[in-house]
């Protein structure tokens, strides 16, 4: 089982995101006293009756003015000895790039249905974005069951209507639970008000979620060379995060782009000496030759070796308030390494309600489009589905320095 | 292949927080780390250490001192310092306050918490630094829970929480225009505990006044404050002596210690795990004032 459990928790507005979350603290006993008063305190200046448990994430001043949810909020909490870090995504159409910032490099996503209202065209672009990510489990919670009176048939209708609609975007697997979030139905222990239902809690799920895919080729990004002499010995480590894959002594290596190869001759886990090493570890690499390497190369073994490429076709959320035209030059950054760009082609937009793909001559903010991107310098690139480290970028503005689409690679292209 | 050692959260959230030290040090041109001697930055700094070892830290590390300091503390700053054998700068708000930056505060509720920000900002522009390690966690309070790991900061030091930059996946832009800086928070994911079971695993030394010491104390708001020359106290609250420990090291004006017999990192680790009271509300006075204290802090440039 991994160690730590990337949950990303979406849906409409108003469908209980932030109460689930301060539920699920409150119940698995994450919230101490004063942190309750708190709340109760802020609950009873809003007019509110009882504890309303959503002011705990909603942590900015205009959230709970508004009583929304503006960015996410990040707690942590262990389930049965799991680490999990919830991010708490917002539910606003207009806030749908910091849904896509939460649910990138998350394991599983929890998905808030209105039991009343069922699913909404929001509802359906939170889990095509989703699918789109990566996130391949998804824990469906049909809240507010309690307002229709815990109905197994409502609860069996949206449930089906999720099912639907994640196999038209060739999705994730779904767990749907029947919840109050408000009463604490379901959240950690299943409750006697849904008898019809056996299956799990959403905390038994996020506790029993098998380990997320792990990817087994060996990549690492060179972050940063450690030079130092002790007067013995000239050391030069490459220092950096392991993406992907593990490492071990002796193994053949090469450091892309350039092509280098060596053998690993030593592994340090941050001063501890290793006879290997896994993601998703920081380490220091120590080459058998004295080869060059720097800081944005990236190191993989050489059987399973990764693509140079200079051109590939990605899909872009585009979470700008300037729209993307084509051509328009960017920069990528990718690793550790960020490289001038340029948006060849805008090929569609997707419509994420529908699924369908639509011409497009521009993509605004929230916008999810297919592009062609080329690159000024050869770039470590696969394919998202393969490599999540390799397959993601972001793309930024020179001139506003803003961070202005997320990127996955789709395809890689033969270059110019 | 039995070579890999089982991977645990500490190691997460450990090889986490390195990763973002080196994009910082190697992407941002004159980082600083900024150290208090409490127990997160002690982390932090240990942290910093191992992610360059065995060379020395790319970066200064800056003390923001109020001059209400526990003696305890200052003392372990020293030591820590001398021992990494690293450079120290230490930014006084007392030169801030003979310079007419700031203006001191009287009377029993004076404080000089808030007199840092200027202090703090004056010292990055001095400086020239364009990125500024801090130990702050998202489990501390609700404003920090929406925190980036690079936190944009503009040139008059203004958070504005309302328009972060998105970090997708774990890359961030740490491109900067003239006069910005970033705050960078390695430790985001790490709770009050995580910090307790890391200075217990790699061993960390501490200053004395997180474990259960006497100490003469009178109690304000519903916390025991340290008796001391630097704060006032109304006639009516009384001194005593008891035996308590600090959950948070900060100003003493407005840092409350607990009621504790802890005298190891495991005890200490067993209490807070079945205390009630969060940290900052067992602790922290300036965030009483109103429920968005710590946020308006943060949007004029606090830590």
């Amino acid at each position: 089982m991994a160690a730590t459990l990337h949950v990303v928790a979406v849906g409409s507005v108003d469908d209980g995101k932030s109460t689930l979350i301060g539920r699920l603290l409150h119940d698995t006993g994450h919230l101490r006293g004063d942190e309750i008063e708190a709340v109760a305190e802020a609950s009873r200046k809003r007019g509110r009756k009882g504890i309303d448990l959503a002011l705990l994430t909603d942590g900015l001043r205009a959230e709970r003015e508004q009583g929304i949810t503006i960015d996410v909020a990040y707690r942590s909490f262990d389930a049965d000895g799991r680490r999990i870090l919830l991010g708490d995504a917002p539910g606003h159409v207009q806030y749908t790039r910091n849904m896509v910032t939460a649910a990138a490099g998350a394991d599983a996503a929890i998905l808030l249905v209105d039991a009343k209202s069922g699913t909404t065209p929001q509802t359906r672009r939170h889990l095509a974005l989703c699918a789109m990510l990566g996130v391949r489990d998804v824990v469906a919670c049909i809240n507010k069951i309690d307002l229709v009176d815990y109905s197994q048939a409502r609860f069996d209708e949206i449930a089906a209507e999720l099912r639907a609609a994640a196999a038209a975007v060739d999705g994730p697997r779904i767990t749907a639970i029947p919840l109050s979030a408000l009463n604490g139905v379901n959240v950690v222990e299943r409750s006697p008000e849904t008898p019809w239902y056996d299956g799990p809690s959403v905390l038994e799920v996020l506790r029993d979620l098998d380990q997320p895919i792990v990817e087994t080729a060996f990549r690492m990004p060179v972050q940063w060379v450690i030079r130092h002499d002790d007067g013995v010995n000239d050391i030069r480590g490459l220092a950096g995060r392991i993406d992907s894959g593990s490492v071990s002594v002796g193994d053949e290596i090469i450091a892309l782009p350039s092509g280098v190869t060596s053998r690993i001759a030593r592994i340090e886990v941050l001063g501890e000496e290793r006879a290997a090493a896994s993601a998703p570890l920081s380490v220091t690499l120590h080459l058998e030759d004295d080869v060059d390497v720097a800081r944005g190369d990236v190191i993989s073994t050489v059987t399973n070796a990764p693509q140079v490429a200079t051109r590939f076709r990605a899909t872009v959320a585009w979470l700008d308030e300037q729209p993307l035209t084509a051509p328009m030059r960017l920069e990528a950054r990718q690793g550790a390494r960020t490289v001038p760009v340029i948006v060849e082609e805008l090929h569609e937009r997707l419509e994420l309600d529908t699924m369908l793909q639509v011409a497009a001559d521009q993509l605004d903010v929230n916008d999810i489009g297919i592009v062609n991107v080329l690159a000024a310098s050869p770039m470590v690139i696969e394919p998202y589905a393969i490599s999540r480290g390799m397959g993601s970028l972001v793309l930024i503005d020179p001139a506003t320095n803003r961070t202005v689409a997320a990127v996955m690679v789709d395809e890689v292209l033969a270059g110019l | 292949m039995t070579l890999l050692t089982e991977v645990g959260t500490l190691d997460v959230l450990e090889a986490e927080a390195v990763h973002v030290i080196r994009e910082c040090a190697a992407e941002c041109e004159r980082p600083v780390l900024l150290f208090s001697g409490g127990k997160d930055s002690i982390v932090l700094a240990h942290l910093a250490v191992k992610a360059f070892a065995p060379a020395g830290l790319p970066f200064p590390l800056m003390h923001v001192d109020t001059g209400h300091n526990f003696q305890e503390v200052i003392d372990y700053r020293d030591q820590f310092v001398a021992r990494i054998d690293e450079r120290l700068i230490v930014a006084s708000v007392q030169d801030s306050i003979d310079q007419g930056r700031v203006q001191d505060e009287t009377g029993p509720r004076a404080s000089r918490n808030r007199l840092q920000t200027t202090t703090l900002l004056d010292a990055i522009a001095e400086h020239r630094f364009d990125a500024a390690f801090g130990g702050a966690r998202r489990d501390e309070e609700r404003s920090r829970a929406k925190e980036r790991f690079f936190s944009h900061r503009d040139a008059f030091g203004q958070w504005d929480p309302r328009n972060q930059r998105p970090e997708p996946w774990t890359i961030y832009n740490t491109k900067l225009k003239a006069g910005e800086h970033f705050r960078v928070f390695p430790l985001s994911n790490w709770t009050e505990i995580d910090i307790w079971a890391y200075i217990g695993r790699e061993g960390l030394s501490l200053p004395s006044i997180y474990f259960a010491h006497q100490r003469e104390v009178f109690e304000r708001d519903g916390m025991l404050l340290a008796v001391d020359d630097h704060i006032e106290r109304y006639s009516h609250e009384q001194t005593f002596t008891e035996t308590v420990r600090f959950r948070t090291v900060g100003d003493m004006t407005c840092t409350g210690s607990i009621r504790s017999t802890a005298t190891t990192v495991a005890e200490v680790l067993a209490e807070t795990r079945a205390s009630d009271v969060s940290e900052r509300g067992a602790s922290r006075a300036d965030d009483k004032t109103s429920e968005a204290a710590m946020e308006d802090r943060k949007r004029n440039g606090y830590f």
